[in-house]
């Protein structure tokens, strides 16, 4: 993986904290692990196609969805429900939206599929690169991981 | 669900939509989320979603409108947001129709509404407000 295919990830999930809730995102540690393997609770995975194909996986914790959920609404979410994992399935599709537009300006032109949302600890998910990389990110004193396993398909 | 002042993109009607919008969303989420049976809340979803397709499609043609108007240079990839958007409702409505007690089908949709909304209004429709004039423009509606 080059960096210019993992910073538009990154660059877009930033982007889109700061507008949406006006919350800074930080990169944290960075590790490249043989396969995805959860440590949270709520997962969505974002498939894509075209020059560049793999996986988006946004993997968070509890917690910080209920934040996220509560800031968008006003309203107070006790757990994931059928409509918070929905809301936050939306915004990895727009994050993950956003970083095709970002890759597309490196003349990569990528599509996204449909995102797939998945509850329940420590998930496996299968992947199309040996290696998957990974990064903490930080965010009003939560810690939510990205990870990243993109192959060239030029 | 919150408006906020900073949303604004300083042209009187679509301001005052965008209010609308965030108004009517919140009534609707506080009902739909009363924890009461589906049933008891029926005419509420009903009205609030056939509000949505209505109402988004006059505050899209307001916001277009303004787009010529200010000649701003993003409006093809911005109706063509719009019109993915509508055709969203279309196809839920649709669903929704054959399968009205379906919580989970209501529930999935109004969280993505939720979350395309304050997206939409925070990001694309900002980048419109770049090329408002100072001093405002008036759209009609």
């Amino acid at each position: 993986m080059k960096v210019e295919q993992i910073n538009p990830i990154y660059t877009a999930s930033k982007d889109v904290f700061k507008k949406m809730f006006g919350w800074d995102v930080e990169k944290g540690q960075l590790q490249i692990v043989e396969e995805i393997d959860t440590r949270n609770t709520t997962n969505v995975s974002i498939g894509i196609t075209g020059d560049l194909k793999g996986t988006i996986l946004f993997s968070f914790p509890e917690g910080f969805i209920l934040k996220i959920v509560e800031e968008m609404s006003g309203m107070k979410f006790e757990k994931v429900d059928k409509f918070v994992a929905s809301a936050i399935g939306e915004l990895a599709n727009i994050i993950s939206g956003n970083a095709m537009n970002g890759f597309s300006g490196n003349d990569y032109n990528c599509d996204i599929v449909p995102p797939q949302i998945s509850l329940g600890e420590s998930t496996t998910f299968t992947t199309a690169t040996d290696k998957v990389l990974l990064i903490n990110m930080k965010s009003q004193d939560h810690t939510f991981d990205l990870f990243i396993s993109i192959a060239d398909n030029k | 669900m919150l408006w906020k002042d900073q949303y604004k993109i300083g042209v009187e009607l679509i301001d005052k939509q965008h209010q609308e919008l965030f108004k009517r969303l919140n009534s609707f989420l506080i009902v739909l989320r009363n924890g009461k049976p589906l049933e008891e809340k029926m005419d509420e979803i009903e009205k609030t979603f056939g509000f949505m397709g209505e109402y988004v499609d006059v505050h899209f043609k307001s916001e277009e409108a303004l787009q010529k108007k200010v000649k701003y240079p993003g409006y093809e990839a911005h109706h063509k947001i719009h019109e993915k958007f509508k055709q969203d409702i279309v196809s839920f409505k649709k669903e929704f129709e054959k399968d009205k007690y379906n919580e989970d089908l209501i529930m999935e949709f109004s969280g993505r509404l939720l979350t395309w909304l304050i997206n939409h209004v925070t990001g694309e429709d900002q980048n419109i407000a770049k090329y408002v004039p100072e001093g405002g423009v008036k759209v009609e509606s």
